[in-house]
């Protein structure tokens, strides 16, 4: 039967109580590392099922295409990334240029906050998933017309060779 | 009478409290998120407000258009947050060498985010405050569209930003002494900020465990 879904293991719920090197029939949970072989894994679910502290997960292989933004909502959420950038590198150059120890941490703070912010609202601006269309778009656009000359155009190149991209056109039905 | 805190929710209930709100000094606090008492509202008419009428039958079907990305339109900070995102969401598959490359490109969008001409406290103060009442419309525009996700977003946006808008008059008044003695935490989920020995034991706008949260380190 060919293999839809894939063991993964959350490291801070993991309690070591190693049921799943017993289940497993392919030895993939036994890792130097603890991160469960994704190779060795054939997604039988047997480890999950076993495990007492719920510290492993079954990840299906094929994820479900993105919910669809309708354009109003992801102009008004890029609107308001726009302010929090603003807002981010703001916190930032004050943070490098004060004297004041305080002013430092806060806006520090304020400055990682707002990117914490940011990073959140793209998630629901059509990029929640590393695997969408979007991002491909995205990371193909910047190979093809990289922003400037020093951008670091191999590690998009790479990105899009090492992600296992959705189609749209080939997922919907 | 009962009283909201408009950050994280917490109510004080005057009956159970023994203190008229009203009565208590300018400098008390949220005891959840240390929001000061201007940030608390009057509980009334929130069960009309927090159920909204049910969705018609006659929504636009127009609206459903799906968009995709046209890059044109982000900004070098933008691509960013864009960047770092992605690098988030290849943490949780577990996917370490994307997660990297993803937050190499973060990295590069960050240093080469063009400078602030004007970076001032008092800027960011405006800003935020600006930010504050256009979410309103953010939220607006969700609901029209019936995504819940984009309302969630508008959701714990503004309460932090709330947060944010709150510590930086704060520091506006107070100066320096306002971090004397105690350390500043912001949650790694929804980037709330709270002032305090310790991070709080639940996020209290996202509601995740204090682990998430990270300390803000002094210089040197």
């Amino acid at each position: 039967m060919e293999k839809t879904v894939y063991a993964v293991r959350n490291l801070r719920l993991c309690t070591k109580d190693c049921l799943c090197l017993y289940v497993c029939p392919t030895g993939a949970t036994d890792t130097e590392n603890s991160i469960i072989d994704v190779e060795k894994c054939i997604g039988c679910g047997a480890c999950a099922d076993a495990c007492p502290s719920k510290a492993i997960s079954l990840m299906p292989i094929e994820l479900p295409l993105p919910q669809e933004k309708t354009k109003a909502v992801v102009g008004t959420l890029n609107d308001m990334i726009t302010s929090k950038s603003y807002v981010e590198q703001s916190a930032r150059q004050i943070a490098e240029t004060t004297e004041s120890e305080t002013l430092n941490l806060l806006m520090k703070a304020v400055s990682q906050s707002s990117r914490i912010i940011a990073e959140d609202l793209n998630r629901e601006a059509g990029f929640m998933l590393p695997q969408s269309e979007n991002t491909q778009k995205v990371l193909e656009e910047l190979v093809a017309n990289p922003p400037s000359t020093d951008f670091p155009t191999e590690t998009a190149k790479k990105l899009l060779t090492t992600i296992k991209f959705q189609s749209n056109s080939n997922n919907n039905n | 009478m009962q009283y909201r805190c408009s950050v994280c929710g917490y109510v004080y209930d005057e009956d159970k409290e023994g203190v008229p709100f009203t009565e208590l000094p300018d400098t008390w606090q949220c005891p959840w998120c240390s929001a000061p008492k201007s940030s608390f509202e009057l509980v009334e008419d929130i069960k009309a407000e927090d159920h909204p009428t049910p969705a018609s039958s006659t929504e636009p079907a127009q609206h459903t258009e799906a968009v995709h990305h046209d890059m044109q339109k982000l900004s070098v900070g933008q691509m960013a947050a864009l960047c770092s995102n992605l690098a988030r969401g290849c943490e949780k598959q577990y996917m370490p060498q994307e997660q990297a490359l993803f937050n190499e490109l973060a990295d590069w969008f960050t240093k080469s985010t063009p400078q602030v001409e004007d970076a001032t406290v008092e800027a960011i103060a405006k800003q935020l405050q600006q930010d504050l009442n256009d979410y309103k419309t953010v939220d607006q525009i969700s609901k029209d569209n019936k995504d819940r996700g984009a309302q969630r977003v508008c959701v714990w946006g503004e309460k932090v930003t709330r947060m944010l808008s709150v510590l930086v008059e704060r520091y506006q008044k107070e100066g320096d002494a306002m971090l004397q003695d105690t350390d500043i935490w912001v949650c790694s989920i929804c980037g709330f900020v709270f002032i305090g020995k310790e991070a709080p034991e639940l996020c209290p706008v996202c509601k995740v465990p204090a682990w998430k949260f990270n300390k803000i380190d002094r210089r040197k």
